[in-house]
Parts: structure tokens; C-alpha cells; sequence
């Protein structure tokens, strides 16, 4: 991947240097062209003067038409050019900052995205990239379009009069300074706004998303009268941003354009020959039609500046991303826990776990697995199997030895589907037959009535699906992937008992080669396990169902419990809230 | 769009503010009339110095004062527009929220808040922008080239017979272009789309991807959704680059054509009724009237949109509402039973019932736990207690009233109910227990935030009770215990408690128990356990 020096705008724009070039001699030859329109207008008009009094004929203005088509048809094209490639070089660069900003993402660990809310502010950051782009890419448009073009037109102005010249431009700096007086309370009008849109937006997410809360709590006209509040805010500060960002607009063009006074006023002098200098017509109506589009443009030019102080803004925000030091996954995983590959055992060699400033969860784990073992863990709740199963993970410290034959599959509580179809799902880029997998979490029937069938997808985070589906998704998806050694932690909890059989006939089949750790507060199973490992209250007993059944009260009785309705057990439940 | 809602807030509107209606009228028109001028003027000055005539400095005044009437005009046009706008959306919203106290708990249940707050938000703008430059800015628009179109024919008919030929053209020209950079900002918006689910879903499956090795597949899709958003703004970006320069392109050969024929003399001349001074005027009105001609394309786009977003929010308002209940006859009466449920039938969905013939007593001071498998209906009854459902056939009391009938101010002092899990409202910890409740005392909150024992981690806060809420400020546990503060912050009089499922550490599951043993001291209470290891004391009563 690219290396550290992405932490510079440089580096993104030394990527699109051919696109620059482009811009830059497209938009200097289109500004300093803008100065054709006015000119080519003096001299039509001043054209048809002298044919009406016979100075010149049809011929020459037919020449001097023509001649203008051309010119602004080049004008205009080299302005297409400028326009397509300022748009795609800010396309450019908006895509490799957004696959740069992923790839330091994904590099986290889920701790390190848990802890600071990376995930929250990762999000925020993919929209600044949007913002900063958009910055940058004004930044280039206003540069030629205000910038060259401004002083394409003076330099022409002063051509024509230097005495009017000076004369007008004393009023366009007045409206400048002006914006720039105003720049501060237009900027906070827009500010205000945008953070009552804001405090709008969650006033209305949370008015809707706590609806049931509001009203089990009788607060409901309560929340209805905050709302209100919010939406009378809401409508004043979206007025008033408005009215300071379109109303100034105008009066600085006016301010501006005071300067026209002065240009009809000793232009006309200059045409009848009494001024400062001898014009025409065409003179007369060039500067005209020029400063009239200066004046327009400099009202305009506080955009320039503003710009670049967005675009610098959001900058700073995404630059931390890009430049952080991201940890590799190979040297997180293997950490604490060794990998023997040849041999065909998994040993758990006197374990203890603790959380930082905490007792131990449990102490003194030892057991040792072999190939083909399915092997039960249970305990009551808070016992510490989770804990126990992320061990092999190797994100948490512990005290002891494991060692594994192989690599470790881990599925945990949650599904962690992602939005795409089934098929993707299961394989995530593999090639293969998902149908095979579904049918190992007997969801192939199911899936055969979706009318995209394997193809459906699944929304955000697998929304559109059951609870109990997306646990065997996920199930799928993890035998799919079926490394050395499986951790399964609670696979069966959203699954009813006969489902539950059936998937655990096919994860015997499946798992001849593997060595299977399944955590379960769910015992129906346990008979069929080659180990049972009972923890509680910190220690944790070693042995199979049979044993335990016999020597351990709490074992048994729970077992009991569990066993006894089962046939009105149809799980699922998804009215359950 | 015809009866809609939208229209009705209209009406409404315009009749709350008749004056500024008004206005908003007399500006459109003003505005139109004054930007038709200063090139009238213009043309005069024009002829005034090709007849070799000194510029009189009134008229230089009144080309200024003109030129600048209209900017300002302008600019009142739209604020004004903004301001009756605003009205509406205001007025829409609010009907919006009314709406949402009389839906039915089903409805919160069955939609996903995320598209009921798009009702809210995006399509409610589509009707801003519908006024801002939709329907308003249309009529002006299309005055402003009729008028321009008029002043044109009485000045140099020539060229208007030549624009009433290149207009249609050019206007369908515009609407082809507007089609495809609209069909290019949709494919783009649906790759955004994928793009932001995109950065959630690894973050929520960040262990699975490290653990099964995926990050390159994943980088791989991301960049293809990028690519794809790529890609149509390049389209996009085509069609915007282009459409401009073809637009001045075309109005230069108008002009060119116009000077050209008009250059012949004779009739023709005439024809185009060429002095210079005309020529000056039109060509300034040639460059005016394209400028509305993009415009009215950008509207009917608005229109369209809004058109969609209008008949959204119709179909929001015409939810079903909530049968109204019957009012309450009986007040709570001290004798009845605390809880009360006869012979209870219900389900969510008509061909499912859930609760067959339920029947329960809970008298005042007892405590009774519900257990029962998955699916079995222990929530249930908790939401026909709280009156969020109508149970079919059968009576669900509280104190001998009926629960669906009891009284918004009533329900905080008759019941407090953990959830299972927490749902946080916005703003600070104050705001979790009270819910802005301003009939709740500060010694209220003192004092059940002292019965869960978390008045301490709270002061530790740098903000104390004002501290915003976050997650991450409180672990699991005290999260629940928060759940606990909220529910008997009113000292109500019965407690309901659903469980939480989350695994949590023995000290803080021992910490939650005797906040609930305090909490549920002198009080009547019904809990649900999930569990399968259930806590010890009180009736236990199975439901199947």
C-alpha cells in the first residue's frame, strides 16, 4: 500500500499532475478569452454604426461575425476542457483519500475502534473528504474564474482609459471591504443554521426512536412541545442564514457597480470627443460590458477565500487518519498465543484471566483437545466462557499456555453480517457453492423461497432478516471458513432444539478434522459432546456430560430444567422484544 | 397532489399570513418588470451618443438606480420566497409531530426509524426547495421569458422569430442533459449509499474480518462502491461541463446571425429593427434569457422530486391511528388489585395469537416473577399493561382501570418499567432519569439515584447530572441501574422489570440486585426473567 507519505495534500495532487496541466492552460486561455465576449460586442455594434453611415459594408460585418462565432466557440471549448477536468481531478483525488482513510480503518483492531469511537468519527471523517475535496476543487474554479479573469479584464480596462479606469475601480474594493466586514456574521449566520439543523435532525431521531419510551412515560406532549421549539429555531435561523447570504449578494454588485456612473458619464464625454481619450462606439460599449462583468466577479471573490478556509478545515480533520500508525493484524494475533502446527492437539496448559484491577475471572484452566473433539463449555451467567473463548483470539493478556494445532475460527454473539447477499456473505470472495454451506445450517429450504434466493440481500448489519437467520448465517459463514480450530461461542441461542439438532449432525460431519470449542448456556447437546467443561464461580471442572450429570448438582438440575419442554419449544420468538 | 396534506398546510399558511403572501406576489412581479429595463435604458443612452448627444446626468442616474432596483428586488424576491417556505415546512412538521402521538405502538415496532425520519427530513425539504426554486421561481421564470420575449419582437421581431425556432430546441437540449446528470447523481447517491453502510458494517465485524483474514475483500468492495461513485460523477461531470458552453456557444451565433442579416440593409434591416443602440439592448437581453431557460429545467426536476416527497408525507399522515380508547369511567381505586389481567387473549398478527385466556392477579405489595420460554408472551403482557396494545378479548386493569385507558400525567406515578435494554433519549444524564419531565424534583433524582448507588460515579462526571450522555460513559451494568433510576424517579407505584440478557461481571449483577431490592421495597412488583437461572424469593408464575 502507499506509504506514510499520504499524510500530505502533496502527495494527492502530485497523482493528478497531468489533469493540473490541463486546467491551468485551458483556464488561463478561457479567462483571458472571457475578454472576447465585450470585445467582439463593441465592435459588432460599432460595425453596424459605420454601415449606417457607409463607412463599412456587409462584407466586413459578415467577417467580423464569423470571426466572433469562432472565437467564442474556442473560448467556450476551452472552458468545457477546464470545467471536465477540474471536476475529475477532484473526483480523483475524493477517491484515493476515502481508500486511504479505509485502509488505516481497517487495519484496527476491534478494540481500538471500540475504545476511542473511531467508528463514529470514521464515518464524520468520509464526509470531510467529501467537504476538503470540494474545497480544493472551488479552490482551482475560482482561482482562474475570479483570479485570471479579474486581472484579464483590468489589464483591458486600463488599455482603453487609465485615467476611468482608476476612476471606477475605486468602488469594486469598497464592496470588498464590505464582504469582508460581513464575512464574519454571514459565516455565523450559516453556522447557527447548520447546528439547528443538526440539533433538528436528532430532536427528530430521537422524537421517533423513543417513541414507546415517551409514551410508556405519558411524555409525549411533552417532547411534541420541545419539538415545537426546535422547528420555530429551526425557522428563524434558516431564514436568517438565507437572508445574510442572498441579500448581501446584490448590494455588493450595487456598491460596486456605482462605478458605471462614473463610465457613462466621462465614457460619454471620451465618445463625443470631449473626454480624456477619443473612443467609439465599440470602445464605449467593450468597457461597459466589461466592468459590468468585473464588478459582478469581484462581488463574488470573497467565495475564493472562503473556500480555502473550508477546505483547510476539514483537512486537518482527516489528515490524524492518515498519518496514524496503524498496527498490523499478524503481530496482534499471534501475541500470546503459539501456534504448533505439527501437532494435532489443542493444550490449555493452566490458564488464569483476569481484567485489569480485577479478581480472576477463572484460574487455572487446563484441558487438552484432539482432533474431531467437539468439546461443550457452560456455566452461569458472568461464569467467564465468553472470556475464555476470545483467549484464543489472542486480544486479551493471560497468564499460562495455550497452544494451538493451526489457526483459530472464531463466531462470536454477534452476527457481524455485512450489507450484501447471502452468497457473499458465506463466501466473502471465496469461490464456491454457498448453497453447500446454507445446508449445513439447514437454511437452504428457506433461502430457495426469497425470491432472489441466494442472491437476496441482507441489509445493514443483515436487517432484513430473523434474528435466528442471521445467527446461522453467520454460522455458515464461520464453517465455511472452518480453520484448525472453531470457536463457536452461543451459535444455538436465537435456533429452536430441532434445528439445533440438525445443525449439530452436520458440524459432527463437518468438523471430523477440526477441533470444536462450543460455548453454550443451552444443554440439550451436552450429552453428544466429548467434553464438558462446567465453569464457575472462577474454576472450571474438566469432564463429560455422564460425570457431571452424577457429581454436580447445579449441572444436573439446570440440565433438568432445560430438558423438560422441550417439545413446546418452537424458538425463535421474534415478537419477543 | 390534489386534498394532499401538503396542500391543506398551504392553505393554511397563506391564510396565517396574508400580508406576507402578498408581498411575496407584488415582489415577484416587481422584480420581473425591473430587470426588463436597464437594457432599455441601455439602448436609449446608445442612441442618445451615436446621435452625437451629450448623456444628461439624470438619465446616467436612472440607469444606476434602475440597474440597481432590480438587483435588490432580486434579492428580496428570494428571501421573502425563503421566509413563506420556511412557513410551510414549519407548518408540515408540526402536523407531522402531532401525527405521531396518535400511532399506533405497531407502527413504531414495524418501521425502521430511520425512514420514518427521512418523512421527516428529506422529503419535507423536497417541498422547501419546491417553493425556494420550484413552483415560485417556475412562474417567474417563465414570465421573465415571455416578457423578454415580448419587449425582443417589439424591438427587433427578426430575432424574436429567430429565438421562438432556437428556444424549444434549446429547452429540450436542457431537459436531455438534466436527465442524464440526474440518471448519473442517482446512480452516484446509490454508491454513496453502499459506501456509507459500507464503513458501519466493518466496523461492527472488524474481529470477524481479522480473524477470517478478509480486509483485502473488503478494501475490494469498498473500492468498487467508490469506483462505481466514481464513475457516475464522471458522467455527471460531462454533462455538466458541457452543457454551458454550449448554451453561450449557441447565443453567440444568434447575435452573429442578427448582426449579420441586419447588416444586409434594406427590409431586413428594418425586419430586425436594427439601430445601435437595439443591437447593445438585445444582445444584453440574448444573454438574459437563457439564464431562465436553465432554470425552469432545474424546477421541473424540484417539482418532480417534491412531487414524490409530497405524496410520501400524504401517506405518513394518513397512517392509521391508534383506535381511540374509551374514556376512562372508573378512576383507580385503592381496594382493586394492583394488576389485573381476565382471561386475556392477544396477538400481534391476527392468524397468531399469542396469549390464550390469560388470567393474572398481582395484589398490591406482592412480588411475582414471570418465567416461560422464547416466544411464550412475558414481554407481552408488559406492553398490554403499559396500554401500547388492546388486548382482543378479556380485561387487563391497573388498580381496577383500564389499561389502555389511563391518562398520559397519570402513568409515571402508577408504573416505572426497566427495559430489557436502555433506550437513551437525547441530552444529559438529568434528561435519561427525568426525560425532561419538569414536574420531577431535583431531590426526586437525588434520591433514586442514591437507592442504585450511582449518585457518586454521576458527581465524578465533570458536569455532574448535565454531563451529555454518552454509551460510553457508563458500563452495562450501570446502564441498567440508570434503566432502574428513570423507572422509579416518580415513586410509582408499581414496577415492572424485564431483565437484561447481557452477560455481566458477578459484582455488578450483585450490585443491580440489591438496587432492585430497594427499589422494589414497599412496591408492587412484576419482573420477567430470560434466564434460566432465576433469582430466589418471591411467586414465580409460568407462562406457556
Amino acid at each position: 500500500m502507499k506509504n506514510t507519505k499520504n499524510g500530505e495534500i502533496w502527495h494527492y495532487l502530485k497523482s493528478v499532475k497531468a489533469s493540473l496541466v490541463i486546467i491551468t492552460i485551458s483556464g488561463i486561455v478561457y479567462n483571458i478569452g472571457m475578454t472576447a465576449g465585450p470585445w467582439f460586442e463593441g465592435k459588432l455594434a460599432q460595425c453596424l454604426y459605420n454601415i449606417i453611415g457607409g463607412i463599412q459594408d456587409f462584407q466586413d460585418m459578415l467577417q467580423l461575425a464569423l470571426i466572433y462565432v469562432a472565437v467564442i466557440f474556442i473560448v467556450q471549448a476551452m472552458r468545457y476542457v477546464k470545467r471536465l477536468y477540474v471536476r475529475k481531478f477532484a473526483n480523483h483525488i475524493n477517491r484515493d483519500m476515502k481508500a486511504d482513510l479505509y485502509h488505516s480503518m481497517i487495519c484496527k483492531s476491534k478494540g481500538e475502534l471500540e475504545q476511542e469511537s473511531i467508528g463514529s468519527l470514521m464515518t464524520k471523517t468520509i464526509a470531510d473528504v467529501d467537504a476538503c475535496v470540494e474545497g480544493i476543487r472551488k479552490f482551482t474554479t475560482e482561482i482562474f474564474d475570479t483570479g485570471v479573469v479579474m486581472i484579464a479584464y483590468l489589464v483591458m480596462l486600463f488599455r482603453y482609459d487609465w485615467r476611468l479606469t482608476i476612476l471606477s475601480m475605486l468602488f469594486p474594493p469598497i464592496a470588498y471591504a464590505m464582504a469582508n466586514k460581513l464575512k464574519k456574521t454571514v459565516a455565523q449566520g450559516a453556522k447557527e443554521y447548520k447546528e439547528s439543523a443538526a440539533l433538528l435532525h436528532a430532536t427528530t431521531y430521537d422524537r421517533i426512536s423513543n417513541a414507546l419510551t415517551y409514551r410508556i412515560y405519558g411524555q409525549e406532549s411533552m417532547r411534541e412541545h420541545m419539538y415545537e421549539a426546535c422547528l420555530t429555531d429551526y425557522e428563524i435561523k434558516a431564514v436568517r442564514a438565507n437572508i445574510w447570504e442572498n441579500v448581501m449578494q446584490p448590494i455588493y454588485l450595487v456598491v460596486s457597480m456605482a462605478g458605471c456612473l462614473c463610465i457613462l458619464w466621462f465614457g460619454g464625454k471620451n465618445v463625443l470627443g470631449q473626454g480624456w481619450t477619443q473612443w467609439d462606439i465599440a470602445a464605449f460599449v467593450t468597457y461597459l460590458a466589461c466592468f459590468t462583468k468585473l464588478a459582478s466577479k469581484s462581488s463574488k471573490a470573497a467565495k475564493l477565500f472562503h473556500a480555502v478556509q473550508k477546505a483547510s478545515v476539514s483537512w486537518k480533520r482527516i489528515q490524524p487518519f492518515l498519518t496514524a500508525e496503524s498496527m498490523t493484524k499478524a503481530e496482534s494475533q499471534t501475541k500470546h498465543v503459539e501456534q504448533m502446527p505439527q501437532q494435532k492437539t489443542l493444550i490449555v496448559n493452566d490458564v488464569s484471566f483476569h481484567y485489569a484491577g480485577r479478581a480472576n475471572l477463572f484460574s487455572n484452566v487446563s484441558f487438552l483437545a484432539k482432533q474431531g473433539e467437539i468439546i461443550g463449555i457452560t456455566g452461569p451467567v458472568a461464569c467467564g466462557k465468553t472470556t475464555l473463548g476470545k483467549l484464543f483470539l489472542g486480544e486479551l493478556p493471560y497468564e499460562g499456555n495455550i497452544y494451538l494445532p493451526g489457526n483459530v475460527t472464531y463466531m462470536g454473539h454477534e452476527s457481524e453480517l455485512i450489507s450484501a447477499s447471502i452468497a457473499e456473505n458465506i463466501l466473502l470472495g471465496d469461490i464456491g457453492n454457498a448453497w453447500e454451506a446454507l445446508s449445513w445450517v439447514d437454511m437452504d429450504a428457506e433461502v430457495k423461497r426469497l425470491p432472489n434466493q441466494i442472491h437476496t440481500r441482507i441489509g445493514n448489519g443483515g436487517i432484513t432478516l430473523s434474528g435466528g437467520q442471521q445467527a446461522r448465517i453467520a454460522l455458515a459463514r464461520t464453517l465455511w471458513h472452518r480453520k484448525e480450530v472453531l470457536i463457536l461461542d452461543d451459535p444455538f441461542s436465537a435456533v429452536d432444539m430441532q434445528t439445533e439438532q440438525k445443525i449439530f449432525a452436520a458440524l459432527q460431519k463437518l468438523t471430523k478434522n477440526n477441533i470444536v470449542l462450543l460455548l453454550s448456556h443451552r444443554l440439550s447437546l451436552f450429552p453428544q459432546m466429548s467434553q464438558v467443561l462446567w465453569m464457575e464461580n472462577g474454576s472450571v471442572t474438566v469432564s463429560d456430560h455422564k460425570t457431571l450429570i452424577k457429581e454436580n448438582p447445579e449441572y444436573a438440575s439446570l440440565y433438568r430444567i432445560q430438558t423438560q419442554g422441550t417439545q413446546d419449544d418452537k424458538g425463535g420468538g421474534s415478537n419477543e422484544a | 397532489m390534489r386534498h394532499s396534506a401538503v396542500m391543506q398546510a398551504v392553505k393554511e399558511t397563506i391564510s396565517d399570513h396574508r400580508k406576507l403572501s402578498m408581498l411575496l406576489i407584488v415582489t415577484v412581479i416587481s422584480s420581473i418588470v425591473a430587470g426588463l429595463i436597464p437594457p432599455l435604458v441601455l439602448e436609449w443612452i446608445i442612441n442618445a451618443l451615436t446621435g452625437r448627444r451629450e448623456l444628461s446626468l439624470p438619465a446616467i442616474i436612472l440607469y444606476f438606480v434602475l440597474f440597481s432596483l432590480s438587483g435588490i428586488l432580486d434579492a428580496r424576491k428570494e428571501s421573502l420566497i425563503t421566509v413563506f417556505g420556511q412557513k410551510v415546512t414549519h407548518h408540515i412538521r408540526s402536523m407531522m409531530c402531532r401525527k405521531l402521538k396518535s400511532l399506533p405502538a405497531d407502527y413504531y415496532t414495524k418501521q425502521d426509524t430511520g425512514t420514518t425520519v427521512s418523512r421527516f427530513v428529506g422529503d419535507v425539504d423536497t417541498v422547501e426547495t419546491l417553493f425556494t426554486s420550484g413552483i415560485i421561481g417556475m412562474a417567474a421564470d417563465i414570465c421573465r421569458i415571455f416578457s423578454i420575449l415580448a419587449i425582443v419582437f417589439v424591438k427587433s421581431p427578426g430575432l424574436g422569430i429567430l429565438m421562438l425556432f432556437v428556444l424549444p430546441l434549446l429547452y429540450l437540449l436542457t431537459r436531455f442533459f438534466q436527465k442524464r446528470m440526474l440518471a448519473a447523481q442517482m446512480d452516484h447517491r446509490q454508491a454513496i449509499g453502499r459506501v456509507n453502510h459500507h464503513i458501519p458494517d466493518t466496523i461492527h465485524s472488524i474481529r470477524m474480518l481479522h480473524n477470517l483474514n478478509k480486509e483485502q475483500y473488503m478494501e475490494k468492495r469498498y473500492d468498487t462502491y467508490i469506483q462505481d461513485g466514481f464513475r457516475a460523477i464522471n458522467r455527471s461531470n460531462f454533462c455538466d461541463a458541457i452543457y454551458s458552453p454550449i448554451i453561450i456557444t449557441v447565443s453567440t451565433v444568434l447575435v452573429a446571425v442578427m448582426m449579420i442579416l441586419s447588416a444586409r440593409g434594406g427590409w431586413l434591416m428594418t425586419f430586425f429593427g436594427m439601430s445601435v443602440g437595439t443591437a447593445v439592448a438585445v444582445m444584453s437581453y440574448v444573454g438574459k434569457i437563457f439564464e431562465p431557460l436553465e432554470s425552469i429545467g432545474m424546477e421541473i426536476q424540484n417539482i418532480q422530486s417534491a412531487a414524490a416527497g409530497i405524496q410520501r408525507i400524504h401517506a405518513f399522515l394518513s397512517e392509521t391511528e391508534e383506535a381511540i380508547f374509551p374514556e376512562a369511567s372508573d378512576s383507580p381505586s385503592a381496594d382493586a388489585p394492583a394488576i389485573r389481567l381476565q382471561n386475556v387473549h392477544f396477538g400481534y398478527e391476527t392468524d397468531k395469537e399469542i396469549l390464550q385466556g390469560l388470567t393474572l392477579t398481582v395484589l398490591p405489595g406482592e412480588h411475582i416473577t414471570l418465567i416461560g420460554r422464547t416466544g411464550a408472551g412475558k414481554s407481552t403482557v408488559f406492553k398490554l399493561l403499559l396500554g401500547l396494545y388492546e388486548p382482543w378479548d378479556g380485561t387487563v386493569e391497573i388498580y381496577g382501570q383500564n389499561a389502555g385507558c389511563i391518562e398520559p400525567s397519570q402513568k409515571r406515578k402508577l408504573f416505572g418499567y426497566v427495559e430489557q435494554t436502555f433506550h437513551a433519549v437525547s441530552g444529559s444524564i438529568l434528561d435519561q432519569i427525568t426525560l425532561n419531565d419538569s414536574t420531577i424534583s431535583m431531590e426526586q433524582v437525588q434520591k433514586a439515584l442514591h437507592t442504585v448507588d450511582l449518585w457518586h460515579t454521576i458527581q465524578g462526571f465533570s458536569e455532574g447530572l448535565d454531563t451529555p450522555y454518552q454509551d460510553a460513559l457508563f458500563s452495562q451494568g450501570q446502564i441498567q441501574l440508570l434503566s432502574i433510576a428513570r423507572a422509579i424517579v416518580s415513586d410509582p407505584q408499581i414496577l415492572l422489570l424485564d431483565e437484561i440478557t447481557a452477560n455481566l461481571d458477578s459484582d455488578m449483577e450483585q450490585k443491580i440486585w440489591k438496587a432492585l431490592q430497594q427499589a422494589s421495597r414497599n412496591r408492587t412488583m412484576l419482573s420477567i426473567s430470560h434466564r434460566l437461572y432465576a433469582y430466589n424469593g418471591g411467586k414465580c408464575i409460568t407462562i406457556t
